[in-house]
């Protein structure tokens, strides 16, 4: 007994590097980011309010930029506006009206407004932290847009923060097809660009042309369908393989992002039942 | 709690905040991230022991990773820098040097001693952490660029904390 309490008190130094060391290499490799508990994320309350101060004091830096991108984005929906109200009009003299089902796509999808407090671009892996919480109505995979693009998906929620998994780390995965065809791929960042990334998967008679514009194609409960992520960089047509890898420029600026918008689906819990239901159903051994 | 606890926690408050909110974003030419709180462990008080220098590394390192959502990454790295610490401390000064509870400063070592000592530090300190990052995204050249000007950047910084330490002490006495 003696001989152990010596030889662990001769060692000790080693033997507390080495469950330090281990304890950090778990955290490092273990790397499922939506099972992080919430306080070893930035949405924790300590680190949220940290945030929060400075970003209340950083983000009268950036109003022009923010006034400027949100008049731009004011003229775009204003000339939508223009239009569809020209087609109501059309329709409604056509006499359609009474006769035409109202589609309901304005109720499925609500936004939760918020700001960006905390954002990185340089790791491998990047996480945007949100000053809105479970409080707010944000859950777990939610998606998250900005004014001009797809921005990443809800991982950890706090009564008052967030943290968002940016689009640029290679855990995001985003389903997406080329605005006018049906083939949809999916688009993934290689660590290299923060204003690039990559669409894989895409069969490879898919038709496109450098500068088509990448939509979201809205196979997931996450974000609608239509949504705008890039323009097609470069003809990367490889011939060997039975798919085409796309470098893709992003439409959203990641190193200035200051409001975003976190969509809430309306019938999300009811996709999941209906999905999770057709599993069981359609499972031939279970009769 | 004496004046050297009570010195290494308010490094240790100010500067974790100020790396998680400042330094992080401070990224010059996309190479270039100063890391600036591995400070506390370069002016810990070398006759510090081993088992207390890496908790206080682990947990300095812990405490930045949850603020910028890199978990593990500077907790091992600190734990480490924290391990290695007096042996490099050595390589520069005599070890039979007068040191009983003092920290490595410009004023105990000397510029020339202290430059070395904290450079040794503060690369080794971005070599394993770009070597870790680049792991997880291979691009050596980005990382090796990333090693070479974060190294120089939070140097100076870092040194520019130290004279301004030094300055201050100089004032009190």
């Amino acid at each position: 007994m003696k001989e152990l309490i010596a030889f662990f008190s001769r060692y000790s130094k080693w033997l507390v590097l080495l469950v330090y060391a281990v304890i950090s290499l778990v955290l490092l490799f273990r790397s499922d980011p939506y099972r992080h508990h919430l306080w070893l994320t930035s949405a924790n309350t300590v680190s949220g309010a940290f945030y929060k101060v400075s970003h209340n004091i950083t983000a009268y830096f950036s109003l022009r930029q923010v006034n400027e991108d949100l008049n731009a984005r004011n003229a775009v929906l204003e000339a939508e506006v223009v239009n569809l109200r020209e087609q109501l009009n059309t329709m409604r003299l056509a006499g359609f009206t009474d006769t035409m089902p109202t589609p309901d796509s304005v109720s499925h999808f609500n936004f939760i407004v918020a700001n960006v407090i905390n954002n990185s671009i340089h790791h491998p892996q990047n996480y945007i932290t949100v000053d809105r919480g479970s409080l707010d109505g944000v859950e777990p995979e939610m998606g998250v847009i900005d004014h001009s693009g797809v921005v990443g998906t809800v991982s950890a929620v706090g009564p008052h923060f967030s943290r968002v998994i940016s689009l640029l780390n290679p855990n995001f995965r985003l389903s997406c097809k080329i605005k006018g065809s049906d083939n949809f791929g999916s688009l993934v960042w290689d660590g290299r660009d923060p204003s690039e990334a990559i669409l894989e998967e895409l069969p490879r008679h898919t038709v496109y042309s450098p500068g088509d514009t990448v939509i979201t194609s809205g196979y997931s409960a996450v974000f609608p369908s239509g949504l705008p992520v890039g323009t097609i960089l470069d003809d990367g047509r490889d011939h060997k393989e039975n798919f085409f890898t796309l470098r893709i420029k992003l439409f959203a600026d990641f190193s200035r992002l200051s409001n975003v918008q976190i969509v809430t689906d309306n019938f999300r819990d009811e996709i999941k039942i209906v999905e999770t239901n057709t599993i069981v159903n359609s499972d031939p051994t279970k009769k | 709690m004496n004046k050297t606890t009570l010195s290494l926690l308010l490094q240790f408050v100010v500067l974790v905040p100020l790396q998680a909110v400042f330094f992080n974003n401070l990224v010059l030419f996309n190479v270039a991230m100063p890391i600036v709180f591995i400070y506390v462990i370069i002016s810990m008080p070398i006759t510090m022991g081993p088992n207390k220098a890496m908790t206080i590394g682990f947990l300095l390192g812990m405490a930045v990773d949850i603020m910028s959502d890199t978990p593990g990454l500077n907790a091992l790295c600190c734990t480490i820098l924290a391990f290695i610490r007096n042996f490099v401390f050595h390589l520069y000064m005599p070890t039979d040097a007068d040191l009983a509870e003092q920290s490595p400063s410009i004023r105990n070592m000397g510029v020339a001693a202290y430059l070395k000592y904290a450079g040794t530090m503060v690369t080794i300190y971005c070599a394993m952490v770009f070597c870790l990052e680049a792991l997880q995204s291979w691009n050596p050249w980005l990382y090796l660029s990333r090693i070479v000007a974060s190294s120089v950047f939070s140097l100076l910084i870092i040194y520019a904390i130290a004279s301004w330490a030094r300055n201050k002490n100089e004032k009190r006495l």
